[in-house]
This record gives structure tokens, C-alpha cells and sequence, in this order.
């Protein structure tokens, strides 16, 4: 019983990070730009939170200088891809080997430190006494309430029953036709890639300050990319990549329990499982659909496409 | 004989109104300059639009209509130039300021977002959208719209499943709802049936009459004599004239319009067609979505003939040419080459069978932009002798090759290694058509052959296909000129819904019926 | 027809778009993003109280003064510009090949179990290990391709997430059951039996020559063949390709297990050549470099052997500074900051400065006129 409860439960924060980094993508994508930088703005986020408590022993202040670090870095790569127009995917490439090498540099006096007053666990009366799930799902730190609760719901509305969300939506699809309409395309897509970004550092805070909570080089074990899989599991929606995640959790909290209940499978193994599974993951959709449409991209349209107006 | 000569007489030519306004313009245009790299589209052009009043921008293809629209509906940046609104001085930098401005384009390629709803796009960008939206809501407020200005779209389908005609209609209302005053239509029948285009006409000139500036980019003359109050013609990017159209007849507008004594010399060799070179039977072949694009279609086309496919876009032409040449799979049906059945075979096997194919669109399907002419000229040519050795490829027999094609097809190249990109469209769609000529020993196919040229290009292509079906190869001609078609084919077949819905030959051919066709009628009805 | 025709303008300085960008520009682009990174670099070095001019004096000396530097950055250079060679015959054709460091952890592995497990004289064996190297590589992209060519299913993240699976299944064997017994070395396997010989007294094997030969053969194959000439109009432009008849996913499988398995030949000349055993830090992150190296080779292969050797010469200062505090991380970041200033730059160079003075038309002035040709078309 506790073990099932245990891996629940490992399952759901190993997912949290998954979610805040992926929901943050996914914004970003559907104004049609790919952010392959997440990894390291994660890194960055999660040294940024935890460095922090060594002069601030609170979490929200980590939380908020991980966001702050999240942003800046946001603001630098849609600088390069969309005032520039620069190819994403170099220069998404280079944010995240900038973040994986500038947090291991600086990190380094902070190898093996545990952040002193991680986030605690807010417990919900009532629905925490549920068997099985309650523990896992209603007495964990607020980020996971608001990975799992808040964040999708709220981008979901956003996206599908508001105006602001349909201009977003146009962008990703058609930015020509869509600055035709009036819409700020280049504005949309700077402002959606810098909360991207600031939410995957969100993710990474969420590391080293609840879930581990301590800091090592290559803590975030390239969370940042399967964030990114996970949204074309998703088909850049919200609510699949949540069920996403939680497969994804429930494979690694799965390598957890073999570990410790000693199946003998190679700890080597164990570790290739979360990387082996999202990529089976990213295949299922497309798996599922029917061969005549199996070509056509689920993507927004203009996806990883810079946009110039005609004529400039 | 298709000699076709114009008055010789050119009359003088001035940007001077020939009647003087009392009324001020609601919009100036002042001294307008644009250029793109390397040509000149706009030389310094002043232009009048008043209310009430539905004015005709008349030019070729790359006469700079379009540029200037662009311009005054903030599309562009114009390089130096006046724009007054009402007397004020306006200076657009974004669409969305334009629209503010009341003036609303609506572009010959629309600009709606495929994946969203015609209710969705109506209220793209619009301030008075609600802050929460969803489908009844939108579906509410889109019925209100199309019953205020008498057009009929349905909300809650998404733009790609929409005839062109029907997404015409929601670009139109989506135009008209920001309140525009002054409202462009660029080229807006090149995808309508003849019965939807008299549609169109009625409903810019009850908005005229309604107090508002109606603008019509076009090249055809009938549609100016027929609609517009007031024509303006460019010409290389210049005002040539403009007046009131009551004063114009078709002789003069053509004089002005090209500027020389235009001949038209497209010789036509009387001869009776030979067997046959194509057949196509009940040919069945689905679209890119899944939906059935052809249906139980059935051809022939003989040696010396051309076969024009009239119709309008959207029809299943696009996946006839496809299927004819290889590049889209056949669920039924037989196509015979040559009594050759070649109904699954590769592009590579039609090539081999004597099909060329010239595509609808040239710098998507025909050539590659960033490679050297020569690299382009050699297309279907790199897999055999001569060009081809073993594996390799012979860059000096590659290079002979490209020269005397180029040269046969009169294509202006500064250097053969130049990229294809860096030609003009008139050079590219040349070196296309060369090119597949030359393969096309038994049958071309030729998609929109002579879309967006200008036009000493337009007449050469035009030539070149005549010259092939004198020489005894079977054309397909696929366009959404109907006067094209009716100019050039022996026999005209009217494509709808993936059907042939009419064959005749064109002298016996009939307008009015074949615009009927287009649009789904049927043969079996009588009258007009 | 050509005329020229005065364009009258209000404004002064302007940005225009080039027609076409000339090559030498492209170069100098590149260089330029190089130096502005190792400025920058320069910069917070000396906000964090190192003497950055000092330290590139030092590393300048250490690595190319010195025979024994420059022999490094050969060594350094091999891996690097194939997988360099690798990322770039993808980009050729507009595939993203990230997992060229699996695919070099995977070629040593195959390289690795051919010599641990079979015997026979050497120069048999070598050639044995070369194509189980190349094989290695092939067969560790061949599901990403699979799933890019038939599915469509983005290669990036496909390539880059069996890197960490490779690097786990060779610590794995590494530290497991080809482990070396001798207490000395705990994480690698034993010393190869065999190895690429040396070149006289130097430190450098022969497997340096192997990189030259596949970028000239590379750059052979695409302009002078009917395959490379079919690999270009794909990177064109896939519609035409298709429109062509040619075999576009047959391609993508081609070009893909040939990016594997050239990045799997630089793992078992790694290997064989230079570190003799196999350990999960094989890769000094050569894959990732690989992908700065073709885009600042802007895919060409003769542009990747010198920007491989660039890099190879940046990360020999780095390993030698380390002695002064500089980590290897902070290459990875170099790196980073290289490529977002390439990528920045490529779109710099196609704008060029352009001054207008005259505001009136007609004005037939002296400085500052701009002359268009304009083509009656």
C-alpha cells in the first residue's frame, strides 16, 4: 500500500517539473516559436533558486530569483529569434549548452548542498485523507497545485475561449495573415517566449528547492528536452501533455521502486527508462492517427518559421 | 489565323483626371515611391479615391497595383510619398493602423488563418471582439454581419473547408465589420465562376452607393467596363491615365493598358487531331485531406490538340495534374500513356513515357531557388546519358545541356551559375517551360502556365505551347483564365467537383453555359 | 532595358536587404561571431578578477607555440570535425543529426566489443573495428530516421535523447562486466589490444588523416554525383524534389544513417587512437561541438575542417587553462554563445548600411544618391 502510494506520489513531483517547463513550451510554440534552450534555462533557474538561499533562506525569494533568471534569458534568445530572426534551432541549441556549461561552472562551489528551507507541503484537509491518492496529490508543495490545477486549466481557457488566446493561436498558425488582421505578431511571440522560458526556470526551482532539494551538476538530467517531446505528445494541447507528464513520472518513480525493492535490473537501465519512453511517447500520437492524415502536422503551421512582413 | 491587332492609334497619355473633381478625394495619394531589390515598383504615383465611387486600378502583372494598395494599406512602407486621409496626413507603419484608418484589403491570396473558424477570423484582431469568446457566441455575432451586408458564410467551418468563393465571402465581411470606408479588392474574381463574379460586382457597387471608396486591382478590361465608375492604368510602375470609365471602351483601355501596338501572333496549324495520347477512365484519387478529389473522372486527349480544363480552383485540378504526372497515389482508375497503362508509376516513369509537366506553382514545385540555373535546367535530365555518367555527373555535358536549352528557350541569364531566385518570373517560368518541353514529346501539362507574368512573357509561353501542339504533342492546359482557354485550346472540358462536367469544342463553345458548369450547373437544364 | 533612376528619400541611414550574400561576407561573419564570443567572455573574466589578456597570452602559447599544443589540437580536431562532417551532410539537407555524441559512444562501443572479444592480427582487426564503429553509429540513429523519414517526427529531440541513453548503456559495461580488474582505473574498460599506430615520434595516430579524406570525399560526392546532386535539391526544396520523382524518404534514411555513422567513425578513432579505453567520458562533449562546427562550416566540408580545427584550438585553451581556474563548462558555454552569435550574424549579413541624403525627386545630387537599376520585365 505504501509503496504504491509512494510511487504515486514520486510520480506526481517527478511531473511537476515536466508540466511548468512543458506548459511553458507549449505558450512559446503555439506563437510558433521552438525554444530548444529550455535545458539550460532550467539549469540556470534551479542554480539561480537555490544560490539564492545561501543569502535569502526563503524559497519564494529563490522562486522569485529563478523567474528573474528565467526572463532575462527569455528576453536574449527572442532578441536573436524573433527581433532578429535568427534560426531557433541554433540558437536554442546555444542557449541550452550557455545554461547546461554556465551552471556547472558556477554551481560548482555548490555541489552537494541542500537547500536549507526547501518548500513545504501544504497539506489539503479532506482530500489528503483520500486512500492512495490523497498523500500523493493533495499534500505537496504549492507548485505542484499549481502545475497540475492551476497552470492547465487556466491555459487551456486562455487558448480556446478567449480573444487574446485565439490571436495567440492565429499567430502560430498564420502570421501573415494574422498582422494582416492587426495583431502584434513579433510582440505576441517576444512576450510568449519569455514566460516560456520563465516558467521553465519555474521547473528548475521546483528541483533544487523541492523535489531533490539540493544542487549537483546536471541536476536537471534533461528534463528541459523531454519537456519539449512532451508537448508534441500533447499535441500542443494542455490537457494531454498533463497525462503526459504523468506517465513520464510514473516511469521514473517505476525506476525508483526497482531500485530500492532490488529487481536486479542494472541501476544503468533503469536510468535509460525516461528517455527510451518519451520517445515511444512522442511516436503514440502519431502512431494513432489515421494514415491518410498521418502527414499533416498537428503543429501550429508556422512553427520554428521567423516572420518578416512582405516587402521588408 | 488568331491574329488579334489593336488600333494603332495611342492616345496621349497624361495622369490629368479628364473630368476636374469638386468633390475632395477621401483618400490622396501624393508622389508614391517603392522599390524592391533591383526594380522599381512604384515611380512617383498620385492617385484619387472618392466615396461613393467603385475605381478600377487596371494594369499588367508587375505593373505595381498591388504595391500601391499594399502601401496604402499599410502593408508596405513606401519610400517617399504623401498619404492624405480626409485632408490629414497619414503615415501607416502596420496593417492595424491602416484598419484603424478605416481602410480594409482584401489580397488576391487570402489572408485567413486555415486552421481557425470563418467566425474566428472574422473577429481576428477586431476590438470590439468580446474578451471571452466561444463558437455560439461568435456564431451569433458572424450571422448578424452576414445578414447586415447580405453575404452568407457558415461561422463555425474552418477556412480550409471552405470553397475559395466562400472564403472570399468571410475576408470580404471581415473587411467590411472593421467599419472600412475604403475598401480594395485585389484581383478578386481569378477564383470565382462567372455567375459569383456578377455577384461580387453587385455587392462593391451597392457599397459604392453606399458611401464608400471601393478599389478593384485588376488586368481584365470587361470587368473595368463593368463594374468601375472610374479607371486608372499602370503601366511598368507608373500612372499612364485615368478617367471615367463611361468615357473608355475596350480599344482604348487595351492601347493604354500595353502601350504599343500589340500583335498577338499566336499561329494556329489547322489539322485534324491524331489518336489518342492520353486516356484517363474513371480515375479516382483523394485531396491532401483525406477527402475525394477526383471522382470517376474520365479524358482523352489526342496528338495536336490542347485540352483546356476550365474552372474554378478547388475543383480536383490541382490532383488531376498531380495524378498525371506520378505524384499523388490513384485509388481507381486507369491512365493510359500511349495505350501504356501507367496509373501507379513514378514521376520518373512519366518522364520516361514522354509526359512533361509544368506546375502551377514554379518556385515551390518546378524550381529549386538557391540552385544555379544550370543545376535547374538539368532536373530531368540527371539520370541519364549524357549528363549522367555511372554515378557521376558530367558538369561539362550538364553545362552544354543547361546552354542550349536556355538558349532555345530564350531565357536572360547573366551567368549559368547564377541562382534560379535571382531571375525575374517572366525568365523562370521560360526556363520551366523549356524544360519540360523538352521532355514533353507526347504530352505537356501546363498549370497555370502564364500566372503572374507580364505581358511579353505571358505571349511567349503562350507560343511555346502552341508551337508543341503544331509540332503534334497533346496539351493539358489547366487555368482559371477562362480567356486563355477559350484563346489557345482546340477542345475545353469544365471541371466540378472532380468531375468533367462538360466537354465541347471551342468553337462551338458557349460562355454563358460554360461559366454555368463552373459553378454546378448542368447541362440537362434549359435556358440560361 | 536598364535604366537608372534617382530614388528620392527623406531619411538618412537605412538597412536594406542584400540581393544575394556574397561569400566572403559569410566568412567574416563567422570569424567575427567567434571573436565578439571570446570578447565577451573576456569581459566577465575580468569582471570576476581574472586578467583575461594574460590568460589568452598563455593559452595562445601552451597551444600554439608549442609543438606538443598544436599536436593536441590535431587530436582535438579529429572528432570534432567529423562529427562536424556528420551535422553537416544533415544540414544539407535540412535534418537536425543532435545525437552525433551517442552515435560516438555507440561506434566506440561497437569498436570496443570487436576488439575485446575477437581476435586476430592487427591491421584485420583495425579494419574490423573501423566498420563496426561506422555500423555502431548507423544503427543507434537508424530509429530516429525511421521515425523522421515515415512519421515526420521531429529528429532533434529523437537524436538528443538517446544520447543520454548511450551514455548510460556504455557506463554501464564500462564499470560492469568489461570493467578493468586492475585496481588502478575504476571507471573505463582495460586497455584495447588494439591500436592506430602512431606517426613517428609524435603524439599523433594515424586516424588523423581519416577526417581530411571523408571531407574531401564528402565534398566530392555532393557536387559530382547523381546522389549529392538529389541531396542538394532536397535541402532546396523537398516539393520540387518530389515533383522530380525522387526517392525523398529513401534520402532522409540515407543521409541520416551516413551522419550516424560518420560520427561513428570518430568514436572508434577516439577510442582506438587516442584514449585506448572506453568510459562513459569518452565524449568531451564532441558531438554537441560538432553542431557549432557545421554551423559555422555553414555545411560545407571544407569549412568544417577549419572550423573544426578553430574550435579544436579553443578547447585545447580551455583544457590548458584550466590550471588557472577555467573549468571545461565554461567551453560548453563558449560554445553556446558562439553559435547564438553565428546564428545572429548569418541574419546580419544579409542587411547591409545603406545612406540616402537627397529628399526631393528629381534632384540630381552628388553624395549620398542611390542608383537602382531598375529592369523593364
Amino acid at each position: 500500500m505504501n509503496v504504491i502510494s509512494g510511487v504515486i506520489c514520486a510520480a506526481i513531483a517527478s511531473g511537476t517539473v515536466i508540466i511548468l517547463a512543458a506548459i511553458g513550451e507549449l505558450l512559446a510554440e503555439r506563437s510558433g516559436v521552438m525554444n530548444l534552450g529550455l535545458e539550460g534555462v532550467m539549469a540556470l533557474g534551479a542554480l539561480a533558486a537555490i544560490a539564492t538561499e545561501r543569502v535569502f533562506p526563503n524559497p519564494f525569494v529563490g522562486l522569485l530569483a529563478a523567474i528573474t533568471v528565467g526572463l532575462l534569458l527569455g528576453v536574449v534568445y527572442a532578441t536573436a529569434t524573433v527581433s532578429f530572426r535568427a534560426s531557433q534551432v541554433l540558437c536554442g541549441l546555444g542557449l541550452s549548452f550557455f545554461g547546461a556549461g554556465l551552471s556547472g561552472r558556477l554551481g560548482a562551489p555548490l555541489s552537494g548542498w541542500t537547500a536549507p528551507v526547501p518548500f513545504q507541503s501544504i497539506r489539503i484537509p479532506l482530500l489528503a485523507d483520500l486512500p492512495l491518492v490523497g498523500n500523493a496529490l493533495f499534500n505537496q508543495p504549492f507548485l505542484v497545485y499549481f502545475a497540475y490545477f492551476i497552470l492547465p486549466p487556466v491555459v487551456t481557457f486562455m487558448l480556446y475561449r478567449t480573444r487574446h488566446g485565439m490571436h495567440l493561436r492565429a499567430v502560430g498558425e498564420d502570421p501573415a495573415a494574422a498582422d494582416a488582421c492587426g495583431i502584434p505578431v513579433n510582440r505576441l511571440r517576444f512576450l510568449y517566449t519569455c514566460i516560456g522560458c520563465a516558467l521553465a526556470a519555474t521547473g528548475g526551482a521546483y528541483i533544487t528547492l523541492a523535489f531533490t532539494p539540493s544542487w549537483i551538476e546536471g541536476i536537471t538530467g534533461g528534463r528541459g528536452w523531454i519537456a519539449i517531446a512532451l508537448v508534441i505528445f500533447g499535441a500542443w494541447r494542455p490537457l494531454p501533455l498533463v497525462l503526459g507528464a504523468l506517465l513520464f513520472g510514473s516511469v521514473i518513480s517505476l525506476g525508483f521502486v526497482a531500485q530500492i525493492q532490488g529487481w536486479g535490473i542494472p541501476s544503468s537501465f533503469l536510468a535509460m527508462l525516461p528517455y527510451l519512453s518519451t520517445i515511444l511517447l512522442m511516436a503514440i500520437p502519431i502512431a494513432l492517427r489515421s494514415k491518410a492524415v498521418r502527414n499533416l502536422s498537428a503543429s501550429p503551421s508556422a512553427l520554428g518559421v521567423p516572420y518578416l512582413r512582405e516587402g521588408e | 489565323m488568331m491574329d488579334s491587332t489593336l488600333s494603332t492609334d495611342t492616345p496621349a497619355e497624361g495622369t490629368q483626371p479628364s473630368e476636374p473633381s469638386s468633390i475632395p478625394a477621401l483618400v490622396e495619394m501624393r508622389g508614391i515611391w517603392k522599390h524592391f531589390p533591383g526594380v522599381i515598383a512604384n515611380h512617383g504615383i498620385d492617385l484619387d479615391l472618392r466615396n461613393g465611387e467603385v475605381h478600377a486600378l487596371l494594369g499588367e502583372n508587375g505593373a505595381g497595383k498591388s504595391t500601391l494598395m499594399n502601401i496604402l494599406s499599410g502593408m508596405y512602407q513606401p519610400d517617399a510619398g504623401v498619404i492624405r486621409i480626409n485632408g490629414e496626413v497619414v503615415n501607416f507603419r502596420s496593417p492595424a493602423q491602416a484598419i484603424a484608418a478605416r481602410i480594409g484589403m482584401v489580397h488576391q491570396h487570402f489572408r485567413l488563418v486555415e486552421m481557425l473558424t470563418a467566425a474566428e477570423n472574422i473577429h481576428l484582431g477586431w476590438e470590439e471582439t468580446p474578451l471571452l469568446v466561444n463558437p455560439k457566441i461568435l456564431a451569433k455575432r458572424t450571422k448578424e454581419l452576414c445578414n447586415r451586408y447580405g453575404l452568407h458564410v457558415e461561422p463555425n467551418a474552418k477556412i480550409w473547408q471552405l470553397s475559395t468563393g466562400e472564403q472570399q465571402r468571410v475576408e470580404i465581411l471581415r473587411v467590411l465589420s472593421r467599419g472600412a470606408l475604403v475598401l480594395i479588392l485585389d484581383e478578386p474574381t481569378s477564383v470565382l465562376t462567372p455567375g459569383e463574379a456578377e455577384e461580387l460586382f453587385g455587392v462593391a457597387r451597392a457599397l459604392a452607393a453606399s458611401g464608400r471608396s471601393v478599389v478593384i486591382i485588376t488586368h481584365k478590361l470587361d470587368e473595368v467596363l463593368a463594374v468601375s465608375d472610374r479607371v486608372t492604368v499602370l503601366r511598368g510602375g507608373r500612372i499612364v491615365a485615368s478617367r471615367l470609365t463611361k468615357e473608355c471602351n475596350r480599344h482604348l483601355l487595351a492601347n493604354l493598358l500595353i502601350g504599343q501596338e500589340f500583335v498577338s501572333r499566336l499561329h494556329r496549324v489547322e489539322r485534324q487531331p491524331g489518336k489518342p495520347v492520353l486516356e484517363v477512365h474513371a480515375l479516382n484519387a483523394l485531396s491532401d485531406r483525406g477527402l475525394l478529389a477526383l471522382q470517376d473522372l474520365d479524358l482523352t486527349i489526342r496528338e495536336g490538340e490542347i485540352l483546356g480544363i476550365a474552372g474554378v480552383a478547388g475543383n480536383g485540378q490541382s490532383e488531376l495534374a498531380q495524378v498525371l504526372n506520378g505524384l499523388r497515389p490513384v485509388i481507381k482508375g486507369t491512365i493510359l500513356v500511349d495505350s501504356v497503362d501507367l496509373v501507379h508509376s513514378s514521376p520518373t516513369s512519366f518522364v520516361k513515357a514522354g509526359v512533361g509537366h509544368i506546375p502551377e506553382n514554379r518556385t515551390s514545385m518546378g524550381l529549386v531557388g538557391e540552385l544555379s540555373v544550370t543545376d535547374n535546367a538539368i532536373l530531368r535530365e540527371y539520370k541519364r546519358a549524357p549528363v549522367a555518367r555511372g554515378l557521376r555527373i558530367d558538369s561539362r555535358e550538364a553545362s552544354r545541356f543547361a546552354s542550349a536549352l536556355v538558349e532555345r528557350s530564350s531565357v536572360s541569364v547573366p551567368n549559368m551559375k547564377t541562382q534560379v531566385r535571382h531571375l525575374s518570373g517572366g525568365n523562370q517560368q521560360r526556363l520551366l517551360a523549356g524544360r519540360e518541353t523538352h521532355v514533353a514529346s507526347r504530352l505537356l501539362i501546363a498549370v497555370h502556365p502564364t500566372q503572374g507574368l507580364d505581358v511579353g512573357a505571358t505571349e511567349e509561353v503562350r507560343r511555346v505551347l502552341m508551337e508543341h501542339r503544331n509540332n503534334g504533342s497533346a496539351i493539358l492546359l489547366i487555368s482559371e483564365d477562362l480567356d486563355e482557354i477559350l484563346l489557345i485550346s482546340d477542345r475545353i472540358a469544365v471541371m466540378y467537383n472532380g468531375r468533367i462536367a462538360g466537354e465541347f469544342d471551342t468553337v462551338d463553345s458557349d460562355r454563358e453555359l460554360i461559366g454555368l458548369l463552373m459553378g454546378g450547373g448542368s447541362i440537362s437544364k434549359e435556358g440560361a | 532595358m536598364i535604366t537608372h533612376t534617382v530614388i528620392p528619400s527623406g531619411r538618412t541611414w537605412h538597412f536594406r536587404r542584400r540581393v544575394d550574400v556574397p561569400i566572403w561576407i559569410r566568412i567574416m561573419i563567422r570569424l567575427l561571431a567567434v571573436i565578439l564570443a571570446l570578447v565577451l567572455v573576456g569581459i566577465v573574466l575580468k569582471l570576476g578578477g581574472f586578467a583575461p589578456l594574460t590568460l589568452g597570452r598563455k593559452a595562445l602559447q601552451q597551444t600554439l607555440g608549442t609543438a606538443y599544443g598544436l599536436q593536441q589540437a590535431v587530436i582535438l580536431a579529429t572528432p570534432l570535425i567529423l562529427t562536424g562532417l556528420a551535422v553537416a551532410v544533415g544540414m544539407r539537407m535540412r535534418l537536425w543529426n543532435i545525437g552525433a555524441d551517442g552515435q560516438l559512444y555507440l561506434g566506440a562501443f561497437a569498436a570496443t566489443a570487436v576488439a575485446l572479444h575477437v581476435k586476430g592480427p592487427a591491421p584485420v582487426m583495425l579494419s574490423l573495428m573501423f566498420i563496426a564503429g561506422a555500423i555502431g553509429g548507423m544503427l543507434w540513429i537508424l530509429i530516429p530516421a525511421l521515425l523522421r523519414a515515415y512519421w515526420n517526427l521531429n529528429e532533434i529531440i529523437t537524436t538528443l535523447l538517446l544520447n543520454f541513453v548511450a551514455v548510460r548503456l556504455i557506463t554501464y559495461y564500462a564499470i560492469g562486466p568489461w570493467r578493468d580488474t586492475t585496481a588502478a582505473i575504476l571507471s573505463s574498460t582495460r586497455r584495447l589490444p588494439y591500436e592506430l599506430p602512431m606517426i613517428g615520434n609524435s603524439y599523433l595516430h594515424i586516424g588523423i588523416f581519416i577526417p581530411i579524406i571523408v571531407a574531401v570525399l564528402l565534398t566530392l560526392a555532393i557536387q559530382n554525383t547523381r546522389w549529392g546532386y538529389e541531396v542538394r535539391v532536397i535541402g532546396g526544396s523537398r516539393s520540387v524534389a518530389e515533383f522530380a520523382g525522387i526517392p525523398v524518404l529513401r534520402q532522409i534514411l540515407v543521409v541520416m544513417l551516413l551522419s550516424g555513422a560518420l560520427a561513428g567513425l570518430s568514436g572508434i578513432i577516439e577510442v582506438a587512437g587516442t584514449t585506448h579505453r572506453l568510459s562513459g567520458t569518452l565524449s568531451n562533449s564532441y558531438g554537441y561541438m560538432g553542431i557549432v562546427v557545421a554551423a559555422l562550416a555553414n555545411g560545407s566540408p571544407f569549412g568544417v575542417l577549419v572550423a573544426g580545427f578553430l574550435l579544436a584550438v579553443l578547447l585545447n585553451a580551455g583544457i590548458v587553462l584550466q590550471t588557472s581556474g577555467l573549468s571545461v563548462n565554461a567551453m560548453v558555454a563558449i560554445n553556446g554563445v558562439i553559435l547564438i552569435f553565428a546564428a545572429v550574424g548569418e541574419i546580419a549579413a544579409q542587411y547591409h548600411l545603406v545612406r540616402k541624403a537627397s529628399d526631393s525627386p528629381g534632384e540630381a545630387g552628388n553624395q549620398g544618391q542611390e542608383h537602382v537599376e531598375d529592369e523593364q520585365v
